[in-house]
């Protein structure tokens, strides 16, 4: 058995550089890429929640 | 019937946690829940999959899920700043026996940013900022709020600047508390986007580092004053953000007697120090990764309870996560951030402060030491050797710069240590997302 989890949402702009300095999150000593979150995927579901 | 798998790669990351089996696939980001079974055929063991398992993992190699060659894609180089660390006080109310800034002197006199300073900082950004509309200025130190005054002239003054510009900026704060007040609470709500409050743990593991001018505990003087604020945020952000060190393997606790405390946004960093009796050596790994794991599954637990807090370095956010573009580029630190101190010199990012081998330049002068720029311009994943087997790779992007060069002596080399933390870090927070994802199906059925 074999069944995914969570795959990479599609993309229709990438590098679009929105995305916030990693380094100014919450630790300034080991934040990395990956905590981040896409600015503009999450703006974009803000406004699908308050449709 | 297959006996062993033909996709074993480094780019399939297969690992356990608990009785759960999970595979990460670092070419196309997905993250699967398997038996053991397919398991441990795709690590590669001599083990006979029937027809019907063969085929459910051909359906994800099919999909680009399994198996996927690694992306191709080059790291982005901006030419435009988007953020700038102001170390508006290089002098600190505290003296914690950990502090990479040498207790907010950074190795230099004790001294405080002038507005002219700050401002002159603004306009550097502003005008070094492109295209780009939001930009990101946080206030450092020291302790920033031993220098208040300049801190609301340049938030003011940044501003009526960028409203000119059809700019805006967003502005962060990280702080001990110690000076919070009331006015100080309605100023923080009404212009940070973020704030990062510098809080320990427990009594006894905050006083024993982090203590007063005068070598008292601090966590008396700001549990309160911390809590207050808390209180008054609202759903604006703010990370209370510890430190552990050797002296508190067993930081889970800390972090859950934050989280018990009320806050329920929590980061927790191992010490970054050479201090014998504080340092995090290699020794203590197999300690650390079972408390990430203690702490993972309370979160789960607290979670499924309805007390869910948010613990930074489990957020792994694999569907709406940055861009492989950005998780290539690393950083950004001396290229599209920089720190500036008092006297407005520019280094790469605050943890090389004061070091003049990485002074960039100063706002004053407006300009930027090209070649070292260049050097941090050209920093990516693909310039950290050593990670190009990892799976982690493009969730780490090559790890902290700072980190790696005050470890190892370069930028590029990731450390060892830092590496097996993080990695830890990833596999738990891809169970917790697995476990999330599976209360989820269980509520629509």
């Amino acid at each position: 058995m074999i069944k995914t989890i969570a795959k990479p949402a599609e993309r229709k702009i990438v590098g679009c550089g929105e995305c916030r300095s990693t380094c100014q999150s919450a630790c300034k000593t080991s934040c990395t890429v990956g905590n981040q979150s896409c600015e503009r995927i999450t703006r974009e579901q803000k406004i699908e929640e308050q449709k | 019937m297959r006996r062993s798998s033909s996709i074993v790669t480094d780019m399939i990351h297969v690992f356990g946690y608990k009785d759960k089996n999970y595979v990460y696939d670092t070419g196309s980001g997905s993250l699967h829940e398997c038996d053991e079974r397919t398991a441990r055929y795709l690590k590669g063991e001599d083990i006979a999959l029937s027809e019907e398992e063969l085929s459910e993992i051909e359906a994800l190699k099919k999909e680009g899920l399994l198996g996927a060659p690694e992306p191709s894609v080059a790291p982005a180089k901006p030419k435009e700043i988007k953020a700038l660390c102001l170390h508006v006080s290089h002098d600190c109310n505290f003296r914690c026996a950990y502090c990479f800034a040498d207790e907010g002197a950074y190795h230099s006199v004790r001294e405080v940013m002038s507005s002219e300073t700050a401002k002159a900082a603004i306009d550097f950004l502003l005008r070094e900022s492109g295209q780009r509309k939001v930009l990101e200025v946080d206030f450092f130190g020291g302790e920033p709020l031993m220098n208040l005054g300049v801190v609301k002239e340049t938030v003011y003054y940044a501003k009526a600047e960028a409203e000119k510009r059809g700019k805006k900026f967003l502005f962060t704060t990280t702080t001990n508390g110690l000076l919070l007040d009331d006015e100080t609470i309605k100023f923080f709500n009404e212009e940070m986007e973020n704030v990062v409050l510098s809080l320990d743990g427990r009594k006894e593991v905050h006083d024993a580092v982090r203590k007063t001018v005068n070598g008292k505990g601090s966590f008396d003087a700001v549990i309160g004053k911390i809590k207050k604020f808390v209180r008054s945020r609202g759903d604006k952000h703010y990370y209370v953000r510890g430190t552990f060190t050797a002296k508190n393997l067993d930081f889970s606790r800390d972090v859950l007697f934050l989280a018990d405390e009320g806050f329920d946004s929590i980061s927790m960093e191992p010490v970054v120090t050479e201090i014998p009796e504080l340092q995090i050596r290699e020794e203590h790994l197999p300690a650390i990764e079972k408390e990430y794991e203690r702490l993972c599954d309370e979160y789960i637990k607290r979670e499924e309870e309805g007390r869910y807090f948010n613990f930074f370095h489990f957020n792994i956010d694999l569907e709406g996560g940055p861009c492989l573009q950005k998780k290539v580029s690393a950083c950004g630190a001396g290229n599209e951030y920089f720190s500036v101190v008092p006297n407005g010199d520019l280094y790469p990012c605050h943890q090389f402060a004061g070091d003049a081998a990485w002074k960039m330049g100063n706002v004053f002068e407006g300009k930027i030491d090209p070649a070292l720029r260049a050097k941090f311009a050209e920093n990516s994943l693909f310039t950290r050797r050593k990670c190009g087997d990892c799976f982690a790779k493009f969730i780490c992007s090559g790890g902290c710069a700072a980190n790696n060069y005050h470890y190892e002596g370069d930028v590029n080399e990731p450390y060892p240590l830092t590496c097996a933390m993080m990695k830890k870090r990833i596999e738990c927070g891809m169970h917790a997302l697995a476990e999330r994802r599976s209360r989820e199906n269980s509520h629509k059925n």
